[in-house]
């Protein structure tokens, strides 16, 4: 008999769902910190991103019936709840969504501050400079970048999440890979984005 | 490969994804030779290491302690309040159950002593006219006299003790798809020969329609019409229908017996 750390998602799910507590405590060990990170990466708010995790694990509780193995993953499943929680907050409170304010550091701020090897001033100066670039795309492109780039999700998985083709996701992904050099560039390189972007005028050899 | 190609491919070879061995070639090919391409897919590759260190730095992170306590505790008042209801609809299911089927006990009960209370009146429907241009059609008794009583008390109608002439021709005109059903039934149990003309009348005259009286004859009448007869049953009379014409003279007869049980 399979013991409980065993059990695939989808069985503690049921297995949750029937009222153990056991299981529902296990489910969330394994999968908080990836939804945490995800609301995380999106918003760019600590306080949101515990908002959205408890938001995403109260509707697991409630209404976790609704999951249908036929459709994808547990994990699917929850990023996609996430998303929904994400996207809602962006409709209904933008203000509260600080993308590109330099007053909202806390939590990369505490992170970058630490001893070790991310000490190097290059290194620290690329992760925020990504950082920010990430939170200043539009939102269809940015849960691209964060699925696939920051959570390494595959394409056939993050396409379940977002409820799209793979196709569109690997376009997407190339527009918002287009976005952030194009965000990146005049930092990197002190240049205008406009002369960037006539110094790779395609030559068609 | 082209630079338009090759922009798309960039992205791709960056992330390291896989794809056709050739094309990968292609694509580096093209890359070694293009100077903007090339430095293209030099951002690109920069910008995933710059992505991948994101992700590598957030990997760490994860959400309060606190939370998870705050939501095994939801998790426990969920439990509570879940099951309370889940118990009290199952009750009401109950109670609907045991009112509906007390409900039809009732009824039952109260239909069997309405049946044995009141008597169970047998009537005779009367059809009000029967088609009479058809000779053919094996029609045995008047109208008048014809009068079909139930035999199985369930199909009686009941009708109430006094019904208005008007209201009698209303019902028999209702039933009179399965009076013609009775009528044919009874038909079934009897065996006619072919109507013969009477006298020298043509056979174009049965044609024209008429009336068909049941009599009963002599059955030595049988042997006017060529018919043989058993001298054992000489006394015994023979039924007949004789078809009248328009004229009120006979114009057909055809002779009929009740078909013996198997």
């Amino acid at each position: 008999m399979k013991t409980k750390a065993e059990l695939t998602d989808a069985e503690l799910l049921r297995s949750m769902l029937s009222g153990d507590e056991e299981s529902f405590a296990l489910l969330y060990q394994r999968r908080h910190s990836g939804i945490y990170r995800f609301a995380l990466q999106m918003c760019g708010s600590p306080q949101v991103a515990e908002d959205v995790t408890h938001d995403v694990f109260v509707f697991l509780m409630k209404s976790g019936q609704v999951f249908d193995p036929a459709r994808g993953s547990v994990s699917s499943f929850l990023f996609g709840v996430a998303r929904n929680y994400v996207l809602r907050r962006f409709r209904s409170d933008q203000a509260t969504v600080p993308l590109i304010d330099d007053d909202d550091e806390t939590v990369f701020d505490q992170k970058l501050d630490e001893p070790g090897p991310l000490d190097d001033l290059t290194r620290l100066e690329t992760i925020e400079g990504v950082r920010r670039a990430v939170l200043s795309l539009p939102e269809r492109y940015r849960e691209v970048v964060v699925l696939c780039e920051l959570q390494e999700l595959s394409y056939g998985e993050t396409a379940e999440i977002l409820g799209c083709a793979i196709g569109t996701v690997r376009s997407r992904l190339h527009r918002a890979r287009s976005l952030l050099l194009a965000k990146l560039r005049p930092t990197e390189e002190a240049k205008p984005a406009s002369e960037a972007s006539i110094e790779s005028a395609r030559c068609f050899a | 490969m082209n630079c338009q190609k090759f922009e798309g491919l960039a992205s791709e070879l960056a992330r390291g994804q896989m794809m056709d061995v050739e094309l990968r070639s292609d694509a580096e090919a093209h890359g070694a030779n293009c100077p903007s391409c090339s430095a293209q897919l030099r951002d690109q590759e920069m910008l995933s290491h710059g992505l991948r260190l994101l992700g590598t730095q957030m990997n760490e992170l994860q959400a309060p302690a606190q939370l998870e306590a705050g939501l095994l505790t939801a998790f426990r008042q969920a439990q509570v309040v879940t099951q309370l209801p889940m118990s009290r609809n199952y009750r009401r299911f109950w109670f609907a159950a045991v009112a509906a089927l007390l409900l039809i006990v009732f009824s039952v009960i109260a239909f069997r002593m309405r049946n044995e209370t009141k008597p169970v009146q047998y009537q005779a429907v009367v059809p009000t006219s029967v088609p009479q241009d058809s000779p053919v059609f094996p029609k045995e008794e008047t109208p008048q006299k014809r009068e079909v009583v139930a035999r199985n008390p369930k199909s009686v109608r009941k009708q109430r003790p006094v019904i208005s002439n008007a209201s009698m021709q209303a019902r028999a005109g209702s039933n009179r798809k399965k009076d013609n059903n009775v009528v044919a039934n009874h038909a079934t149990n009897e065996v006619a020969t072919e109507f013969m003309p009477v006298g020298y009348l043509s056979v174009d005259a049965l044609q024209d329609g008429g009336q068909i009286v049941r009599v009963e004859l002599p059955r030595t009448t049988l042997v006017k019409f060529g018919l043989p007869v058993n001298m054992d049953r000489y006394n015994e009379r023979v039924k007949a229908d004789v078809l009248l014409g328009l004229d009120g003279m006979a114009h057909a007869i055809r002779f009929v017996q009740e078909k013996r049980s198997q």
